[in-house]
């Protein structure tokens, strides 16, 4: 056994295509760890999640791995659609860094049902690792998402708890020592569950803050303690509705009415490497202008 | 006195003689089995043969000397204790609580739940051992077992910058040549100076400390072993808990052996789990009840309020305390003020006055333009950094962060003003 000297470790990013969301990460999503995406529903975990599959192809100069990914779903369908036109805007937005293909032909994916089918898969993952059939290495490895493995399956029993809780470990020990091999980054998506009365086991304070809050309800992150001791780094995204009437200035070009301003807020949790930090994905729904949704929702415009 | 004039048997001491123990001191630290085995000879006897060797030698060096190699008397391990060194925390309550900082040659088992800084408090150890003799340090170098992947190197750069700035700043008022030394610290140094090992399952994690032993005594300047985390591994794949208690029994007294011959501390960190007891839920400790007898000191790591706080709940000569520490991004050395508020692109540069500065509380105030429209709810933090303040008579450091939270709404652009009093400065402040 040979130490490794820090000074010669890489600590590479991939980052996740916005400048906000990149400076409050100091440069992206890092390799050789785990980073978790915690959010109810509609917050863009996903979306957040299929940017960084695009991402990770930029080149190096640009904050990319120049590598392909992996993306492991468990929540049904595919968001193939949005893949798409994700990818559409993506191309003309960097057109000369791209290879020549289409950025679709980097991204594998795979549907996984259930915890043991995940830990096969893993077993088989290798082959894919060491000879990727395209000509980019695998390098980020999604999986969207690990709560909806779980969530049906085992029951609130101490002994289905503990034999949750070793397969966590499981599925946490086998993606570390992937990502070291390989030097992966790895992305896993979360979901929350609320909290109900001001203590308890759920209101237990993990990271930075000492309650997160989305939609107006008081949430902590789905799986419990045992998990949140399986992520290097965890980031929570929530969302804010707040219904404001158009003539307060907030829209250009109002008619009257009532708009909804949706902001979205990414907080880290915890994370080794970085500070108590936050911000803030402002977005604004329109009533009339349904459209403006599918604007890409993490760029800067 | 020689094997030779023992009053022994002559086939004894010829086998005795013929299997290389020719001294007494060779004999004296061994066991019958052991001794048996080697001469070929029944354990009964070999017994016979060592208390004989053990009463010999009490004889010639006189009563005061031990009988056994290697044991000592609690004098003279009074004695000893005085001259036990000490790895600095950074955090001053953190050491005066523990006694000036982490102590070599014990096992201490730093534990708290995820996002309590515990690799935070890990690398800062391994890099505070690093401080130079000059400075008050141990000069030693750091071993880093990391199981779980936290360790990253930018991290640690940051640590080490914030020391080196921590040490000149400290030292400046005594040495007049602190710029020479200043030239010779560097971070790069720092981390060069850290061996790391990353451990990917729990057979590596076993064949890793039992090989720290060898690794160690070719490496003697080794001061400090961090073990992020001892647990991780352990939590996995052990349906047999019997078999794991043994494996981790075996590893404490690996460590604890290692910790006593090279004169280095054992830092392991350790995960919080929830436990069952007579149908409530309660927080404690992983790896279970017989681990917490493996460790010499265990220090607990929780949260009160929007403070952290280190319980230190087994030692076996301080006593229970708590002490308030922080984590913070890079050590400052005065009082600073940033208004971390979100989203920046929509805040120009604010400027914060200190209004007033009492005995415990200072009231700020800050002012920020708008530049985009209007925002609704603002939700601002305002976070103060102030380490190494200074009294001007009483001499006291004190040392933290805090953070406040505000929120300011406002519904056309200007120029808000809002006044805030952060609360929970130390007392020595």
């Amino acid at each position: 056994m040979k130490p490794e000297n820090p000074l010669h470790l890489l600590s590479q990013k991939c980052t996740t295509g916005c400048p906000i969301i990149d400076r409050v990460l100091s440069g992206g999503i890092p390799c050789n760890s785990i980073t978790e995406l915690v959010g109810e529903s509609g917050c863009g975990k996903t979306q957040l999640c299929l940017q960084l599959l695009l991402s990770a192809q930029l080149p190096i100069s640009h904050g990319g791995l120049r590598a392909s990914s992996l993306f492991i779903h468990s929540e049904f369908p595919f968001p193939l659609r949005r893949l798409k036109q994700l990818s559409l805007s993506f191309c003309s937005s960097h057109p000369h860094l791209l290879p020549s293909q289409d950025p679709c032909d980097f991204i594998f994916v795979r549907a996984v049902q259930s915890a043991e089918e995940l830990l096969v898969l893993f077993d088989r993952i290798d082959a894919l690792l060491t000879c990727p059939p395209s000509k980019l290495p695998v390098k980020l490895i999604v999986i969207d998402s690990i709560a909806a493995l779980f969530r049906s399956e085992f029951e609130n029993t101490p002994a289905d708890l503990k034999r949750r809780s070793s397969l966590f470990f499981r599925i946490s020990g086998k993606l570390k020592l992937q990502a070291k091999r390989f030097g992966l980054s790895v992305v896993v998506t979360n979901q929350v569950v609320d909290v109900m009365g001001s203590d308890g086991i759920n209101g237990l304070r993990v990271g930075n803050l000492s309650s997160l809050y989305s939609s107006g309800r008081r949430v902590c992150p789905a799986l419990g303690l045992a998990w949140a001791n399986c992520v290097n780094s965890r980031l929570f995204l929530s969302r804010n509705d707040e219904i404001v009437s158009k003539d307060s200035g907030l829209v250009d070009g109002g008619d009257g009415g009532t708009d909804v301003v949706r902001t979205r807020k990414l907080q880290v949790v915890f994370a080794p490497h970085l500070p108590e930090a936050a911000c803030n994905l402002l977005q604004i729904l329109s009533t009339a202008k349904i459209s403006r949704l599918t604007v890409a929702l993490y760029s800067t415009d | 006195m020689e094997v030779a004039d023992l009053p022994l048997s002559p086939s004894q001491r010829a086998k005795l003689i013929s299997a290389g123990y020719t001294t007494l001191s060779s004999l004296s630290a061994l066991s019958p089995p052991h001794l048996a085995c080697d001469l070929n000879i029944s354990e009964y006897e070999a017994l016979e043969i060592l208390r004989m060797v053990a009463s010999q030698s009490s004889k010639t060096f006189g009563g005061t000397k031990a009988i056994v190699v290697g044991a000592q008397t609690a004098w003279d391990m009074l004695h000893e204790e005085n001259f036990i060194t000490r790895i600095t925390t950074s955090c001053a309550e953190l050491d005066n609580i523990l006694g000036g900082g982490i102590s070599c040659k014990e096992v201490t088992e730093i534990g708290g739940v995820p996002g309590i800084g515990k690799t935070q408090l890990g690398i800062q150890l391994a890099v505070n051992v690093q401080i130079p003799v000059d400075y008050g340090g141990l000069a030693g170098k750091a071993i880093y077992v990391d199981t779980e992947g936290s360790f990253l190197p930018e991290r640690v750069f940051q640590i080490a910058e914030a020391c080196i700035k921590d040490m000149v700043e400290n030292s400046h008022f005594r040495r007049k040549d602190f710029q020479t030394c200043q030239d010779k610290l560097q971070p790069n140094a720092f981390l060069e100076n850290i061996f790391y090992f990353r451990i990917c399952s729990y057979t590596e994690q076993v064949a890793l400390i039992n090989y720290l032993d060898k690794f160690i005594s070719e490496h003697k300047d080794v001061k400090i072993v961090i073990v992020d985390s001892v647990t991780f591994h352990f939590r996995q794949d052990f349906d047999d808990l019997a078999l794991r208690t043994r494996v981790l029994g075996g590893l404490a007294l690996k460590l604890m052996k290692v910790a006593q011959k090279f004169s280095l501390a054992v830092v392991l960190l350790n995960q919080v789990t929830t436990k069952f007891s007579e149908g409530s839920v309660c927080l404690a400790l992983a790896l279970g009840d017989s681990w917490s007898h493996a460790c010499t000191n265990r220090i607990i790591l929780y949260w009160d309020g929007n403070e952290r706080y280190a319980y230190i709940d087994k030692s076996p000569s301080l006593r229970s305390a708590s002490a308030p520490y922080s984590i913070c991004g890079q050590g400052g050395n005065q009082i600073s003020f940033t208004l971390q508020s979100c989203p920046e692109e929509l805040i120009d540069q604010q400027d914060i006055t200190i209004q007033q500065l009492g005995e415990k509380d200072i009231y700020v105030n800050y002012r920020f333009n708008v530049i985009t429209g209007n925002l609704g709810q603002l939700n601002l933090v305002l976070a103060c950094q102030f380490e190494g303040w200074r009294e001007e008579q009483g001499g006291s450091v004190g040392q933290g962060t805090t953070a406040m939270r505000s929120s300011a709404h406002c519904s056309n652009a200007g120029s808000p003003l809002v006044g805030v009093r952060l609360p929970t400065f130390p007392a020595s402040v």
